[in-house]
């Protein structure tokens, strides 16, 4: 990744924080006073440029060095302004201790104070009830999501507390952007304006509780490169109804005249309905993103797929680029789950540089040094992983173990909370 | 990582608003902080004499209030306390933000300040 991408979006965090303070800075006030002032107004600056950094455009993440980076910075500039922003009135509060102890009650409680301190302690508990929902991995993705956008009306109401206090001059213009930021990611994004239309052409089973979908462009196809993934709302069909959600899948192939071919394995709700799918059913797509399998260096690979997660080697494989010696591991549950096993074998047979080892695991992650190579035999290689969660943390921890660099280790592990 | 991050400061804000909601009520101050000052009047001239940031009086409902300690601290951009200062400010006071009052807590704040009543038609 290249420097500038490295730097972005820290850079942007500093800009976002420090732009504020250097505005609001106040002068002559005593430190508990000034430091809740300066919390504020940091808070603030990182919760706004926390909202830019949960747009989903394809050209923005290629600059700020992929959408995975956006959401990692995006969850930790979040966290760190909810954390200022509860010190905010604290340190506001602690300015008449240790003299006038009700008085510094009085600063803090919204009973004893006007509509500007009512509206910061709502947007705070805004902020504080959504981030609760946040980490309950129990929610649907669906109902997540919205909760998780909700969390948007407390930055827009923590910018009215502002406003009411007399504030407007970098406020109004805050205010805007925050509200673009939302309507971006609500209309473009999320309701799909952005979104190309396409229909789904083949529907191939390949496994288990998987199918592959062909996807054609109705309009303008967009330009993806095998190991990038494409956020797809299926909508309806000749009889199938769709969810309507956008949902994150990696292409596995893509060539003839701008189709688009996903490996759709049932791993959810949404995901589940899709099984059935049928030709015909239209589709919005946005994206390409990510860079997987994008920025080889000239060395042996060594690849490793845990079920669903063969798809961006396969796409790799298909667009026949394949120019490093390479070892592709492909784990999966039984054979029933072994998705695209005969086409990886012939692919095999027709490339000397690819070798392939396919493997059954059963349930239980399998013993990892017994699959990989040794280290004298892994010694130079770049390594590329996708797969679940455990399997990837797993391959990680062996990999160290075998002697390979954290910096020769790639993975696509995309969550989206 | 980041949900105990979560957990341990909401825990901590509200404990800590907890004892401040404790101090408050528990142990009050000793004295009456309020000043009880001074019924002594003062002109519309001697108050205009009080008209910048660092020496700043204004009349509000009809008494006369030393700001200059509590500026600084006051919300609002300079700009739109500062004019204020050396004049009759009630109607200021009153019509806030879109025509609102200041909040009660504003009022109690207020009367700190206070150093004698407003006598317009004092010479």
């Amino acid at each position: 990744m290249s420097v500038v991408r490295i730097v972005s979006i820290p850079l942007l965090l500093l800009l976002g924080v420090l732009g504020p303070i250097y505005w609001a800075f106040p002068t002559g006030l005593p430190v508990a006073r000034t430091s809740g002032i300066v919390f504020g107004w940091a808070g603030c600056g990182l919760l706004l440029s926390s909202l830019l950094l949960m747009l989903r455009e394809a050209r923005l993440a290629n600059w700020l060095g992929g959408l995975e980076r956006m959401y990692r910075w995006h969850h930790w500039a979040g966290m760190a302004a909810y954390v200022l922003l509860l010190a905010h009135p604290l340190l506001l509060a602690a300015n008449a201790l240790p003299n006038d102890r009700e008085l510094a009650w009085q600063t803090l409680s919204p009973f004893s104070q006007g509509r500007p301190v009512w509206l910061g302690w709502l947007s705070l508990l805004t902020l504080m009830i959504g981030l609760a929902t946040t980490f309950d991995r129990r929610i649907s993705y669906g109902r997540w999501r919205w909760l998780h956008i909700s969390l948007g009306i407390g930055v827009v109401l923590g910018l009215l507390h502002l406003l009411l206090l007399g504030i407007d001059e970098p406020v109004l213009p805050l205010l805007g952007l925050a509200i673009l930021f939302l309507g971006w990611r609500i209309l473009r994004e999320d309701r799909g304006w952005a979104a190309h239309p396409y229909i789904v052409q083949h529907v191939n089973p390949v496994a288990q509780n998987m199918v592959e979908v062909s996807l054609r462009p109705l309009g303008d196809g967009l330009a993806v490169r095998p190991g990038q993934f494409i956020l797809v709302a299926f909508l309806d069909g000749p009889a199938f109804r769709g969810c309507g959600e956008f949902h994150p899948f990696t292409v596995s192939g893509s060539a003839v005249k701008d189709e688009i071919r996903l490996g759709i394995k049932a791993l959810g709700d949404c995901t589940r309905h899709l099984q059935s799918i049928e030709p015909g059913t239209m589709a919005r797509v946005d994206g390409a993103f990510g860079g997987f399998l994008s920025e080889q260096d000239a060395v042996p690979q060594l690849w490793v797929a845990g079920g669903i997660g063969i798809t961006p080697f396969l796409a790799f494989l298909r667009a026949g680029n394949l120019r490093q010696p390479t070892t592709l591991v492909y784990l999966y549950r039984s054979e029933a789950d072994a998705a695209f096993v005969t086409e990886l074998e012939q692919l095999a047979t027709a490339n000397p540089k690819l070798s392939l080892r396919a493997q059954a695991t059963g349930d239980r992650l399998p013993d990892l040094n017994t699959l990989l190579p040794d280290r004298a035999s892994l010694a130079g290689h770049d390594c590329y992983l996708c797969g679940p969660p455990a399997m990837v943390s797993g391959l990680r921890t062996a990999l160290t173990r075998l002697g390979v660099k954290p910096s020769h280790i790639h993975l696509e592990n995309f969550e989206f909370r | 990582m980041m949900r105990r991050l979560y957990l341990s400061s909401t825990v901590l804000f509200w404990l800590l608003v907890t004892v401040f909601w404790a101090g408050g009520l528990w142990l009050p101050p000793a004295a009456e902080s309020v000043a009880v000052a001074a019924d002594k009047p003062y002109s519309t001239t001697e108050l205009a004499k009080h008209a910048t940031a660092e020496n700043c009086w204004m009349a509000i409902r009809g008494s006369v209030y030393d700001l200059s300690a509590f500026l600084p601290d006051h919300p609002s951009r300079p700009e739109i306390v500062l004019p204020w200062c050396g004049k009759e400010a009630t109607e200021a006071y009153n019509t806030k933000t879109k025509g609102r009052p200041h909040s009660p807590y504003a009022d109690e704040l207020l009367v700190k300040y206070r150093i004698g009543k407003f006598a317009a038609d004092k010479p």
